[in-house]
């Protein structure tokens, strides 16, 4: 028997689910809006809410991450009348929360409560708290990212996210959206995937016949998100001749499809990516300066698994409890395990230590409950960025000096004082140095 | 335009509520019948999905009347 919590402001609804809900065998209690919830939520313990999506003092998801926040794990199952909830659910990944739509059927809550009575055996109490439903860790850096998303998902302000690869761009945009608490979904295009030809297309739409195999007509990215999010990924690969076409669609709020004259008004937040450093997109002809500044009203840099070791336990855990959930396993982290994860490097980010983790997963021994972590971790991409450092026989001191002092430079943007400091020389002598080697512009 | 989408997104949310009303209804009188329960809990359901039927079909010509008037903005 579970104990059911049961929100819904439609007190006929909540009436007869009540009825059902009891004769399936579960008690149940009922809260008409998420401040009653968090009364009952207060009071007593329960395996399973059943949640309506629009409730009269807010969205089902503020509960969700009222939830999160309090450290309490129900299973959760929105109630709404939305399919379009399917593609913001994505985002709030883990096994404790699905959805069902109405109308409902006896089955669908019958099903629902059975996955969960199913489940709970399996599910780890101490499962770290995930953010937003998506985002783990307590590091410093990922409080302020947290601080950062909760601030800006009250505005309308496109956002701009960079960082290294694999440190979760799309799981943050998907965090962003979820935040806001709309109803509309989030709906994810890659400008690095797409041919120069097809670009118009994905973004603004087509009418039928517009070009050789446009046989129907089809909404582009910025129509489909609606009032809800676009995810534009490696935004900075886009050909720069293309970006006037979306630097319009930002300033107009409006598009035009390819092939038809009707402008169509838009008007959904804009989150894009990119991997590139600032420099990088300062220096190089990347993204032309007023794209920029339309796209990063508000840049985010999401902190690299490196300025976060202290989360890669908490990583390590939630990746390994959703592999034990999805196959039915119950493997478990030693100390010392966990140890040897954290002072790996990880240049290939939470991606890579994910991969890792799921290689170790399928090579460990069923019959243990140990999992079984490879004596190293070794990434065909590690370490790229430094190729050009790599010291052979026959290189000179001097060269391997001015190899450094370049090097060194470039990390810190060319800022010499800094670059004094990590050489652990005075800057005195860095200019000196520079201006031995004479030629060495930075 | 958006605040017309938003409109017509509740009252089409406003329909769903009748709609799930009239199902949950019909799966009481199932397990009611199948059950062999008092009769007089499945008559108030019967009525009560009489009801749903009526809001429902209110909030269609609601939607029915914003169409209209969507397409022509004098009315």
């Amino acid at each position: 028997m579970l104990q059911v919590l049961l929100v819904d402001d439609d007190t006929e609804f909540t009436d007869v689910a009540c009825q059902i809900i009891e004769f399936i065998g579960h008690e149940v209690c009922v809260a008409a809006n998420l401040k009653e919830a968090k009364e009952w939520l207060a009071q007593q313990k329960f395996d399973h809410v059943l949640l309506d999506f629009m409730l009269p003092d807010g969205s089902g998801l503020h509960l969700i991450d009222y939830l999160n926040k309090n450290d309490l794990k129900p299973f959760i199952t929105l109630i709404t009348g939305h399919p379009s909830v399917k593609g913001m659910l994505a985002g709030l990944c883990g096994p404790k929360v699905n959805y069902i739509v109405k109308p409902l059927q006896r089955e669908d809550i019958e099903a629902t409560l059975n996955k969960n009575t199913k489940q709970t055996k399996k599910i780890n109490r101490n499962m770290p708290t995930l953010h937003f439903g998506c985002l783990v860790g307590e590091s410093k850096p990922m409080q302020e990212l947290y601080t950062m998303i909760e601030r800006v998902s009250k505005t309308s302000a496109n956002v701009m996210l960079m960082g290294e690869s694999g440190v979760g761009k799309e799981v943050v945009a998907n965090a962003i959206h979820t935040s806001t608490g709309t109803t509309d979904p989030i709906v994810a295009t890659n400008c690095g995937a797409l041919s120069k030809e097809l670009i118009s297309s994905e973004l603004f739409g087509h009418e039928k016949g517009a070009f050789t195999g446009a046989i129907a007509r089809k909404d582009g990215v910025f129509v489909r998100a609606g009032n809800g999010t676009l995810f534009l990924d490696e935004v900075t690969e886009m050909p720069i001749d293309m970006q006037p076409n979306l630097l319009r669609v930002l300033e107009n709020k409006c598009v035009i499809p390819v092939g038809g004259t009707r402008e169509i008004a838009v008007n959904c937040r804009v989150v894009s990516a990119t991997n590139r450093k600032m420099t990088e997109l300062a220096q190089g002809n990347i993204i032309r300066e007023d794209i920029y500044y339309r796209l990063a009203v508000f840049p985010i840099q999401i902190p690299s698994l490196s300025e976060r070791k202290e989360d890669i336990p908490l990583l390590a855990e939630v990746f390994l409890q959703q592999l034990n959930a999805e196959n039915n396993t119950s493997y478990t982290w030693s100390t010392e395990q966990l140890d040897i994860l954290k002072s790996n490097s990880w240049p290939g980010n939470v991606r890579e230590l994910r991969h890792a983790i799921h290689r170790a997963f399928i090579m460990s021994d069923p019959a243990s409950k140990k999992i079984q972590l490879p004596d190293t971790f070794i990434s065909p991409f590690a370490g790229n960025d430094n190729n050009s450092s790599a010291i052979s026989a026959g290189q000179t001191i001097e060269d391997l000096e001015k190899e450094l002092i370049r090097v060194t430079l470039d990390k810190v943007d060319g800022n010499k004082t800094q670059a004094a400091e990590m050489l652990g020389i005075s800057t005195k002598t860095l200019y000196n140095r520079l201006h031995a080697y004479g030629d060495f512009s930075v | 335009m958006n605040s017309k989408n938003n409109d017509i997104n509740q009252l089409i949310h406003d329909t769903r509520g009748p709609l799930n009303r009239i199902s949950m209804q019909a799966e009481l009188i199932k397990m009611l019948l199948e059950n062999d329960m008092p009769k007089d809990k499945a008559l108030t359901a019967v009525n009560k999905i009489i009801m749903a039927c009526q809001d429902c079909s209110k909030s269609l010509q609601e939607i029915a009347d914003f169409t209209v008037a969507m397409k022509d903005p004098s009315k």
